[in-house]
């Protein structure tokens, strides 16, 4: 592990030595600078099944709390808007679009009956278009939906997302394609909407779509022998690099990546953490988020209570940081910086070159049981 | 003969008579941290380096009698070896659950015992070894670069038990006398496997033990708790579903015993009775001569009514499998041994609800909002 730090260090130019660190990668180390006005979104639950849009600065201090009806799970950010899409975790029937400053909804998005939202959603680039993964239940298909932000968020297309389960999806760099992670767990509303009904046969994918047209540009599966990985989540750095995330369906001890790179046009790349990690990350990935430099990039592992580090470049495993209960996470405007939340209650500041963690110190952070996503909002 | 048909009974009766008397989780104090600490303490620090030095006293012994049998060979001498194999192995899977730092690091759970071995993978292998007979694998150093499926107790049960292979080694045939050397390279390896876990673990529980919030790794002692919780609960999960399901099958005329642990030495069930010892260690803190009842996660339920309970529940279990041959294929073989194993999984099951409701609510060490209910 001190090798591959050294190595990233290396890479990033700083020599291996912490005093030699650029200005900009040095002051990542420090407490929370408080001219930073990012603010940090994520959906939440209090204790008494109450769920939230709630909305942080970069001390933690609570800015907003936007009651929901129900769960919910990753925020959409709408480029130079105030709109931000929260969509109901699976089996979703509500879609709300708030404004970012205030938490007020400004409208509603309502799922077809024979369809339920899958608690992702992305904007177009220009922000005119939202773009929300679904499950087609009576067909076993994943879709994904096309809303109109310019018109009233009216529904105006559908895409296949060719795949079973879609779940997290991603604007491509060129801001043309979408990539899909299809988990491949066919769920269905009359058997809870959660409860996988095909592990057996399960095969999950990554799609890159024409945003469009739907048309399937590239796709991309793990071998047979690890087609229980439901491929989650997902992100894309500035070079198109995607980073995924993997849930396992299967046996509590088999040895299976949870981690994969992909560059589309090749084969998804696995890849493990040392033995020792690897085992506590628990067969199960929570959030995957590019640091600003989009050299490192984190994946949360809530069962394990870990946040787990690795190198864009190398693909090699970096480091890790115990949070107890952790899965939200944001990158900052440093390099290798990450602000992640805990259902615990918990915000941190986390540093993955010098492994370092720093509790926010904001209390008022700790009244919510923080949910999977975290998205920053530079305010 | 199997059926203990009242245990079901006597387990849902005692868990609902304390359900009235049991405080919801939900309605306690938050238990202070600093009471998770004695309790890592003891079971890391006090219960279980004793454990380690036997296992790997066990191995030195092993290899000690390998050696002795191969050196003149004889029926008395691979009785020896064979119970030297059942006391290493007796031990094994009492540690084997607690699955944590050392024994995963560089696979090395995997290296001493590789199961499930789904796919068939050290049988097929074993073949082709016995057709080729590398001077290699009869290097315990190079031994250890070699497959997992090749060096560990699968494939000493295979060389001291499976066909003919005793016979050979005491006829010291060809065969026999590769399978001697072999033999004693997989011991010796498990001697300096078992060494490598014995010297490693006290830095890890030291870690464990001394959480905190600059500790990167265990921020508070609740967190560093939280992995013995999850040792002992995932412990009985795969007691019954990789156990127990995998020759149970999906139904009675799919049941194999080939599918357990441990066919080959008629031990399957001796395994699962070794495994409750272990993980039961973590609930109460006793083990073997480490006798400090109550000094695992009971010491921190304030229930003494759940707590006997949960005892009771588990030696109800537990005397369900001494009761039970140590083999799976001799259960099979009786009339209702097929419900019986089917009996003896629902108990697991029963067990692991237990420690889910009971042990994980009331230690507070089983939650979680995104750990319990991601998506």
């Amino acid at each position: 592990m001190a090798y591959q730090r050294r190595s990233f260090l290396k890479l990033m130019g700083v020599g291996g030595a912490f005093t030699l660190l650029p200005v900009g990668l040095a002051r990542a180390a420090t407490t929370p600078n408080p001219e930073d006005r990012a603010v940090y979104i994520s959906a939440s639950a209090g204790d008494d099944g109450d769920y939230y849009v709630s909305a942080f600065n970069a001390s933690g201090k609570i800015l907003f709390e936007q009651p929901l009806p129900g769960r919910g799970h990753d925020i959409g950010l709408r480029p130079d808007h105030v709109d931000v899409a929260a969509v109901e975790r699976r089996p979703g029937l509500y879609g709300l679009i708030l404004d970012r400053h205030t938490g007020d909804v400004r409208a509603k998005l309502h799922c077809p009956e024979d369809r339920r939202f899958y608690g992702h959603a992305i904007y177009s680039n220009d922000g005119r278009y939202l773009y929300i993964t679904e499950n087609d239940f009576d067909h076993a298909r994943g879709v994904v939906s096309v809303w109109d932000a310019e018109d009233g968020y009216r529904r105006v297309a559908e895409f296949d997302s060719f795949g079973t389960g879609p779940h997290e999806l991603h604007l491509m760099p060129d801001g043309e394609h979408l990539v899909i992670a299809n988990g491949g767990l066919h769920t269905h509303p009359d058997r809870d909407g959660r409860t996988p009904l095909n592990i057996s046969s399960m095969q999950p994918n990554l799609s890159i779509i024409d945003r469009r047209t739907g048309k399937l540009v590239h796709q991309a599966a793990l071998k047979h022998d690890w087609h229980k990985l439901s491929i989650r989540h997902l992100d894309v750095s500035a070079n198109g690099t995607i980073a995924a995330g993997f849930q396992y369906q299967g046996d509590l001890t088999n040895q299976v990546p949870l981690v994969g790179i992909w560059q589309p046009g090749s084969d998804i790349r696995p890849i493990e953490a040392p033995d020792t990690v690897q085992y506590r990350m628990r067969q199960y990935c929570g959030s995957v988020r590019f640091d600003a430099s989009g050299q490192v990039f984190g994946i949360s592992c809530p069962r394990g209570g870990l946040v787990t580090f690795w190198d864009a470049q190398t693909n090699d495993f970096l480091t890790h940081i115990a949070a107890p209960d952790g899965c939200g996470l944001a990158a900052t405007d440093r390099a290798g910086e990450f602000v992640g939340t805990s259902g615990l209650g918990n915000g941190w500041r986390m540093d993955a070159i010098r492994r370092k963690r720093v509790e926010l110190p904001d209390d008022s952070l700790k009244s919510q049981h923080w949910d999977n996503h975290l998205r920053r909002i530079i305010a | 003969m199997f059926c203990k048909p009242s245990w079901r009974t006597l387990l849902l009766s005692t868990t609902t008579v304390l359900a009235v008397g049991v405080i919801s989780p939900g309605a306690r104090a938050d238990i202070p941290d600093e009471n998770y600490q004695p309790v890592l303490a003891h079971l890391l620090g006090t219960v279980m380096p004793p454990k380690l030095d036997d296992f790997h006293a066990a191995t030195e012994n092993l290899t000690s009698e390998f050696k002795d049998f191969c050196s003149d060979p004889d029926k008395s001498g691979l009785e020896g070896t064979q119970a030297a194999f059942h006391a290493a192995m007796d031990i094994w899977q009492e540690i084997q659950p607690w699955r944590m730092g050392p024994l995963v690091a560089n696979g090395r759970d995997q290296h001493i015992e590789y199961w499930p071995d789904k796919h068939g993978t050290a049988a097929r292998q074993f073949r082709k070894l016995m057709f080729d007979k590398p001077a290699a694998y009869t290097d315990p150093e190079k031994l250890s670069g070699a497959s997992a499926a090749l060096q560990g107790f699968p494939a000493l049960e295979e060389v001291l038990f499976a066909d003919d292979h005793g016979d050979q080694m005491i006829a010291a045939n060809e065969d026999g006398v590769f399978l001697c050397q072999y033999g004693t390279a997989i011991a010796t390896n498990l001697g300096t496997l078992s060494g490598e876990l014995q010297a490693e673990w006290p830095e890890f529980a030291t870690a464990m033990e001394n959480a905190g919030p600059d500790s990167m790794d265990y921020p508070t002692a609740k967190f560093a708790a939280t992995d013995l919780y999850r040792a002992l609960h995932e412990g009985l999960l795969i007691i019954s579903s990789q156990k127990l399901a995998r020759p149970l099958g999906d139904g009675e005329e799919d049941a194999s015993a080939g599918r357990a642990e441990s066919p080959i030495s008629e031990r399957s069930l001796r395994n699962i009775e070794h495994n409750l010892i272990g993980l039961f260690a973590i609930y109460d803190g006793t083990w073997g001569d480490v006798d400090e009842e109550g000094k695992g996660l009971a010491a921190l339920i304030d229930n003494s009514l759940l707590d006997r309970s949960f005892k009771l529940n588990w030696q109800t279990v537990g005397d369900t499998v001494a009761e039970l041959p140590p083999s799976v294929a001799e259960v099979l073989e009786q009339p209702d041994g097929y419900a019986a194993l089917t009996d003896l999984k629902g108990q697991i099951d029963f067990l692991t609800t237990l420690v889910e409701n009971d042990v994980g609510g009331n230690t507070q060490l089983g939650g979680g909002f995104n750990a319990l209910d991601g998506d």
